[in-house]
């Protein structure tokens, strides 16, 4: 996935339909089109991709020990245990970066989650790279810059699969490296770099942030029950704007096994102030009737306007329309995505296998300790992260762009990606 | 106590104690149920009995009768007998009985009256022995009852090889013994599938069902809740038991199954429910998210070590700011459920109605004791 536009892949199907609308269109933009159109994804059990990534992988690859076969085409889990060497060899590795090195060491070992948290701490730390970066003898800064940046992007995705808002940053990065004037000298180019990253995340994220606020807020009136899921960093600055505009209103927050993290979405909220209502996913149901909003947040769109999110986000957006509650997915434009995907089982990420069979506060649950082998050889465990969410459950998509419905997510993408590419 | 009464106050003193035991209860609803049944049963076996002895009266009365002294009398007092004895009988509410409202002891002298000494010393005679047999019929329908619900798992898990073929995958939620007894039957049967187990938070009695499934050797992939609308794309059937199934074919079932089964009503999957005939309830459900639901301790979602600081309540702001949720049971409407299969087989949802004329009658749908008015 995190692989550069491939300039030769565009297969012939694009020219068929750029066919019928030639008449009125340049030929640059058409090229640009075919150029552009997503390359096939990296598949864990493709042999001929997967030998190259092996010998330069850092981390040893965890024996495959009860693999779902559905799931053979994903990445199997990189578990923390791995995490005392590699701080060992901190100080060994000289062709990564120290910056990118932590991030990288943040992610494996989940201190850093949530889509736009993991994107602003690789950016700044791609930034730190490039400001220490200086160009070897006889190569060309373009070309020697942007397949180092490709050797960190190999070893953060070896730490965790890499979410979708970090792949388009990152596409981002590399055509700003790639549309450098060659004029510049290196210290010009690096700083401009810099700047451009500054803006990236300025515009794409902070400032996108904000006005998510103000869309999603006028959306809450007084007495509103709101619902969320998980903890999206979006919703809960939706959450305590609104409470701080004065409106009144009570927020249900649903958890879900292993990961919890609604628990850390509860307990900022009810700091602050808020009436809040928990339970866990199963009794949504219950709870359904007396919702009247749903908030979620989202990884990423995709073109077919399917939501890929947090696993159970799909669960509760079915649960809602049942109970004709609206569903208002809030993201910001840079996550969307021009790759489409019917179902959560193509693409995925496959979590600890080892977190399902315990759960943190609760000593009786321990069903599954002390199996026999022939218990293990039958038992399979699978920890899903991500689901999709299909686009007839949600209402809008609350976006930097403003409130739009899912079907105007490629429309989105093909009119404004340029924008954000040229910035 | 003379017999017509006998079966009367049986039926008394078994709504006194099953009052009792519901009210202790009311979501537990097989206690119910179950209450129900011995009365159902009560009735039937008096009312067989009463048609067998008023056939017994008709045939002697047609019978060329040695005993002189009777035949006068018996043509006049076999119609009067069957009246007394028609009237006796817990036959269901009709305009005339509402109307009339005699309590059944008065009736006792009334019929007694209507005879001559003779026919009263046979009759008691006939009383005695019938009483006996009635107790005798009853406890012998009572035994097979229970029988019948011990034995329910078989049944129902004999339908198992109709239902799963080679290759299938099934999911289920929580954990059921007749689920397993189902699963385990087709097993048997050298039908190969596997089954996802969805966890079941948060008693995670999945887990425990996926230990016993791969003991007993069928392959097994635990899930979590949350991903069961992700995989249900690639599951075949549902297969979940019940904790009741309600008059109008709706269940109630362990909490997460609404979800689940409005998940397979998307992807066209089936949704079967598994229930012993002791399970169906003849009340129809009325907002049985509140009132057919128990309501569990929040220790269970979150530690309260962890969260004293936010379940304070002696802050003096005087409303509480954090409510936990734990209900126990999910209400799964008619419309999701594809297939009941029971001990008598599988039915449609919108044919459980007709079910509870076999187990039940209408006269018990109320246990609360009618205060008789002297009218």
């Amino acid at each position: 996935m995190k692989q550069p536009p491939q300039k030769k892949d565009g297969p012939p199907v694009a020219s068929s339909i750029a066919a019928s609308e030639r008449i009125g269109v340049d030929r640059s933009v058409e090229k640009e089109r075919k150029k552009d159109l997503p390359p096939p994804r990296k598949q864990f059990d493709d042999e001929s991709r997967g030998g190259r990534a092996k010998r330069r992988s850092v981390l040893n690859q965890p024996e495959a020990r009860n693999r779902v076969e559905l799931f053979r085409h994903l990445p199997p889990h990189k578990n923390g245990t791995q995490l005392p060497s590699l701080e060992s060899k901190f100080f060994e590795l000289h062709e990564k970066h120290p910056a990118v090195y932590k991030v990288g060491l943040q992610y494996l070992a989940g201190d850093l989650s949530g889509g736009n948290a993991r994107c602003i701490a690789m950016l700044q730390a791609f930034q730190e790279a490039i400001r220490d970066y200086s160009t070897p003898p006889e190569k060309t800064l373009t070309r020697d810059l942007t397949s180092k940046i490709g050797g960190f992007v190999s070893f953060l995705i070896e730490c965790r699969p890499l979410s979708m808002s970090m792949g388009n940053a990152i596409r981002f990065l590399k055509s700003r490296i790639a549309r450098l004037p060659l004029t510049l000298s290196e210290s010009e180019a690096k700083t401009t770099l810099c700047s451009d990253i500054d803006r990236f995340i300025n515009e794409k994220i902070v400032l996108a942030d904000k006005v998510i606020l103000r869309h999603a807020a006028t959306k809450i009136r007084d007495g509103d029950v709101l619902l969320t899921y998980g903890s999206s960093c979006v919703v809960e600055m939706i959450l305590l704007y609104a409470h701080e505009l004065g409106k009144q209103f009570r927020v249900v927050v649903v958890d879900s096994h292993p990961m919890l993290e609604g628990q850390k979405l509860l307990r900022r909220l009810v700091v602050k102030g808020l009436s809040c209502t928990y339970t866990q996913l199963n009794a949504i149901s219950y709870v359904m009737h007396k919702v009247t909003r749903v908030f979620l947040g989202a990884s990423s769109i995709f073109s077919n306007g399917t939501v890929y999110s947090t696993v159970g986000t799909a669960s509760v957006a079915m649960v809602a329309h049942a109970f004709r509650v609206p569903v208002l997915v809030c993201c910001e434009a840079y996550k969307f995505h021009e790759r489409v995907q019917l179902d959560s089982i193509c693409f995925n990420e496959l979590g600890d296998p080892d977190a399902i069979s315990k759960v943190p506060g609760r000593v009786d649950v321990n069903y599954l300790d002390n199996l026999t082998d022939k218990q293990k050889e039958n038992l399979e465990l699978l920890n899903l992260k991500y689901d999709a969410t299909p686009s007839d459950y949600i209402s809008v998509i609350v976006t930097d762009y403003g409130m739009i419905p899912p079907t105007s997510v490629p429309v989105i993408v093909r009119e404004y990606r340029k924008e954000y590419l040229l910035i | 106590m003379p017999y017509t009464n006998q079966a009367a106050a049986l039926i008394h003193s078994v709504k006194a104690v099953g009052e009792r035991l519901i009210a202790a209860n009311p979501v537990e609803l097989a206690v119910g149920n179950v209450v129900r049944r011995v009365l159902h049963i009560v009735r039937e076996e008096d009312l067989s009995l009463t048609t067998a002895a008023m056939a017994g009266l008709n045939l002697s009365a047609e019978s060329d009768d040695e005993d002189d002294t009777d035949r006068d009398n018996h043509p006049a007092l076999s119609a009067a007998a069957i009246a007394a004895a028609s009237r006796s009988t817990l036959r269901p509410p009709s305009l005339q009985t509402l109307l009339e409202d005699v309590p059944d002891s008065a009736a006792v002298p009334h019929t007694s009256s209507s005879g001559g000494d003779s026919e009263g010393k046979s009759k008691s005679a006939d009383k005695s022995s019938r009483s006996r047999k009635l107790k005798h019929d009853v406890i012998e329908a009572v035994n097979e009852l229970i029988q019948d619900i011990s034995t329910c798992h078989e049944l129902i898990a004999e339908q198992a090889v109709e239902h799963i073929h080679q290759n299938e995958v099934i999911l289920t939620l929580g954990s059921s013994r007749t689920v397993l007894e189902f699963l385990c039957a087709a097993k048997e049967k050298k039908r190969s599938f596997r089954v996802f187990v969805a966890e079941g938070a948060p008693r995670y009695q999945g887990h425990l069902l996926a230990k016993e499934l791969v003991t007993r050797g069928l392959q097994t992939t635990l899930i979590t809740d949350s991903a069961v609308f992700a995989m249900i794309s690639r599951v075949n059937m549902v297969i979940v038991g019940a904790h009741a199934v309600m008059a109008n074919g709706g269940v109630i079932a362990p909490v997460g199954l609404n979800m689940v089964a409005l998940a397979a009503q998307k992807h066209a999957v089936p949704f079967v429910v598994l229930a012993g005939s002791h399970k169906l309830c003849p009340l129809y459900p009325h907002h049985p998210e509140v009132l057919l639901n128990e309501l569990r301790s929040p220790s269970e979602l979150l530690d309260f070590g962890e969260f004293s600081d936010c379940l304070d309540f002696g802050s003096g702001i005087g409303a509480p700011l954090l409510h936990v949720v734990n209900p126990t049971f999910d209400y799964v409407p008619p419309k999701l459920v594809s297939l009941f299969i029971t001990d008598t087989g599988g039915h449609n949802p919108s044919y459980m109605y007709r079910l509870i004329a076999d187990y039940y009658s209408a006269d018990d749908l109320v246990l609360e004791r009618r205060t008789t008015s002297g009218n």
